[in-house]
């Protein structure tokens, strides 16, 4: 049995509810992902924004969307989809206002937002079993406000805040495990340069009731350092290396979607974005490399055993 | 541009100048036009924000020009000079613009004419360098020095670069050293009041904005953005699941019943995306300028 509609890249819309014309940069993987996100939702959505970038895709009188939108404060945006879930209901129930016109309502932040200062809503948000979407594109960093670190930003990246020696000296946070911590019914990463994977995590997402929160990779030309034609590519080595592991939390398990079959090294997704380019410039900072490439490697071998345990080694016998 | 003031900003700092120097962006992201403005002066300036009537325009992107967002004719009368960077030639802006004052174009070598000007390399550096030669009173040596001030954290290359690049531009423009004059001081009984409109107070219910209708954006034309246009190959095209309309971050392609993509150019922001990820290479880059001007 097929849990989903996408089996096949041709099965992706090819028709686009976002409309053009929006501020956000060329080539930006935010918007790339948003696009994608929302072509699968559909028009009953309404988005409750936290200030950063995607603030500016509705600034009066413009909108990219066809619903509604709201803006709040960086912290408080799953407080303002309560706001909205709550008159949806009451609608719903007092009113009369039929099934097929219910929204799905949808928190949009950034990073900054959503592993920083949101986190606490966030939080008592689950904890409330709140019926509610939370798509996080994840630049790594305050970008809004011209790249500074945020707890999202990787370990080695130089930032507005970080400019000198090796870059962040942080890591970045585990958001996946800390929303999934909290045990609601679905939680997922996500990468515009994945289409496929994207739709059916969207698709399945929209299906469940209560809190379902996604983390969407969004490589950011103005951020990153990276020519804006790019943006695909790197996302697609973000992937590849084994970066930005493909992954969902569901039923109280995580199954990890896509396994990149043999992992490009790190040094190749790196190389390719300004932000790292120190980390080869005047000469290669192995040591740096060296330990991103370890945490990666350490991640997967987790992973992998679990995916494939290893055959049991058979006593043999005959020995000594 | 933001760079190109600060550099110009700085030389003037470094002949005894008093300086103001700011860019101004709009909403827009990355692509999007931006200007930056600066103010010099023997004296204290008391005056502040931006400049309502120029002394020299420089425009780094000539497609701006017409176009009335990007303000680039806003307060130009016939003291203001214009510097543009343009394949065209003064004659032809001066025309077009009906400007009252000078137009310069922003000297450049041969094979860059062919190519389209906006993606000229370092184009920053040799509008300050331009900039900086026909002030009159900015010597190579201060101009040399605010490059390095301004650009010495990217690195010596990045300095040589754009010093080689400045120089040229100074060294092309001696002949017109000193064409850009402070204008006369502005008497009091002519000043004119900003044409300000006055907003009463009103409740939220009429002064909130509410957008009743979707897509609005769609009227804002982010295809001027671009720089380089993508033109597919209806040839090569070979119907694949349309990556390129995937993967278009500004739902700038839709697909047609036959399965045919079809770029808005209104909207295309030129990020090549779509470019980079054609699997049959069916996409190509082309100059904006070359495209408008067959046009
Ligand atoms: C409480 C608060 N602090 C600071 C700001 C200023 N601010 C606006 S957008 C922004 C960056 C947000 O970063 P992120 O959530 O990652 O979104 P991005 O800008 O990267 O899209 C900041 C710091 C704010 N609006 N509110
Ligand atoms: S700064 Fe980055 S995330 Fe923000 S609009 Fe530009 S590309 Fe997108
Ligand atoms: S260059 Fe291609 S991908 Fe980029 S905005 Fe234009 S049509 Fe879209
Ligand atoms: S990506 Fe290339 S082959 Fe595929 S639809 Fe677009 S132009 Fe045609
Ligand atoms: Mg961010």
């Amino acid at each position: 049995m097929s849990e989903t509609r996408f089996t096949n890249v041709k099965q992706l819309p090819s028709v686009h509810l976002l409309g053009s014309g929006s501020p956000m940069c060329a080539g930006c993987g935010g918007l790339e992902a948003l696009h994608q996100v929302y072509d699968i939702l559909g028009t009953n959505t309404v988005f409750v924004n936290a200030a950063g970038c995607m603030t500016l895709l509705a600034v009066y009188p413009f909108t990219p969307f066809r619903g509604s939108w709201l803006y709040t404060a960086m912290a408080s945006a799953p407080a303002g989809a309560q706001g909205i879930r709550d008159a949806l209901d009451v609608l719903k129930e007092r009113r009369g206002l039929p099934p097929e016109e219910d929204m799905q309502v949808v928190v949009l932040t950034g990073d900054g937002s959503a592993y920083g200062m949101g986190l606490s809503a966030t939080s008592g948000a689950i904890e409330r079993g709140l019926d509610f979407l939370y798509l996080c594109y994840d630049n790594e960093g305050y970008g809004n406000t011209g790249q500074q670190s945020s707890a999202a930003t990787p370990h080695g990246a130089r930032t507005a805040t970080d400019l000198t020696g090796i870059g962040f000296h942080g890591e970045k946070k585990p958001l996946f495990d800390i929303w999934a911590a909290h045990r609601p019914p679905y939680v997922a990463t996500v990468i515009g340069s994945e289409p496929l994977d994207l739709a059916r995590k969207i698709e399945k997402a929209k299906a469940i009731k209560g809190p379902r929160l996604i983390i969407a990779l969004s490589p950011c030309p103005t951020g990153w350092g990276f020519d804006p034609q790019e943006s695909v590519a790197i996302g697609k080595l973000a992937v590849n290396t084994g970066v930005w592991p493909l992954k969902e939390y569901v039923d109280g398990k995580v199954v990890h979607t896509k396994i990149p079959r043999r992992r490009v090294p790190v040094a190749s997704y790196l190389e390719a974005q300004g932000r790292f380019a120190h980390l080869f410039k005047p000469e290669r900072n192995e040591a740096v490399l060296a330990e991103i490439q370890a945490r990666v490697d350490g991640y997967w071998a987790g992973v992998e055993e679990v995916v494939a345990p290893p055959t049991p080694t058979l006593p043999q016998g005959g020995r000594g | 541009m933001k760079t190109a003031g600060r550099i110009l900003g700085t030389a003037f700092f470094r002949e005894g100048y008093e300086v103001q120097d700011a860019p101004r962006y709009g909403a827009e992201r990355r692509g999007a036009p931006i200007f930056a403005f600066v103010r010099a002066d023997k004296n204290p300036i008391l005056e502040r924000g931006i400049i309502r009537r120029p002394d020299l325009a420089v425009v780094a992107d000539d497609t701006l020009a017409p176009m009335p967002s990007a303000g680039v004719l806003a307060g130009m009368d016939g003291h203001s000079l214009m510097l543009i960077n343009s394949h065209e030639t003064a004659e032809t802006w001066r025309g077009r613009l009906a400007l009252p004052g000078r137009v310069l174009v922003l000297p450049a070598s041969a094979e860059v004419e062919v190519e389209g000007r906006a993606a000229l390399p370092q184009v920053g550096a040799a509008c300050a360098g331009a900039a900086a030669r026909l002030v009159g009173v900015i010597g190579p040596d201060a101009l040399a020095a605010a490059i390095r001030d301004e650009l010495g954290h990217l690195g010596e290359g990045v300095v040589a670069d754009n010093l080689g690049v400045a120089s040229h531009a100074y060294d092309l423009l001696a002949a017109e050293a000193g064409a850009v004059t402070e204008r006369p001081p502005q008497a009091a009984d002519a000043w004119q009041s900003p044409d300000w409109i006055d907003l009463p107070f009103e409740g939220a219910g009429i002064s909130a904005p509410a957008i009743h209708a979707g897509l609005t954006s769609e009227l804002m034309q982010t295809g001027l953005w671009r720089t380089m246009r993508p033109v597919i190959d209806p040839e090569r095209c070979n119907h694949c699941w349309w990556v390129c309309s995937t993967f278009c971050p500004d739902s700038a392609i839709s697909v047609d019943g036959k399965g045919n993509p079809h770029i808005d150019y209104d909207h295309c922001k030129g990020c090549l995306v779509c470019l980079a990820q054609c699997p049959p290479h069916a996409i190509r880059a082309v100059p904006e300028q070359r495209e408008q001007g067959r046009e």
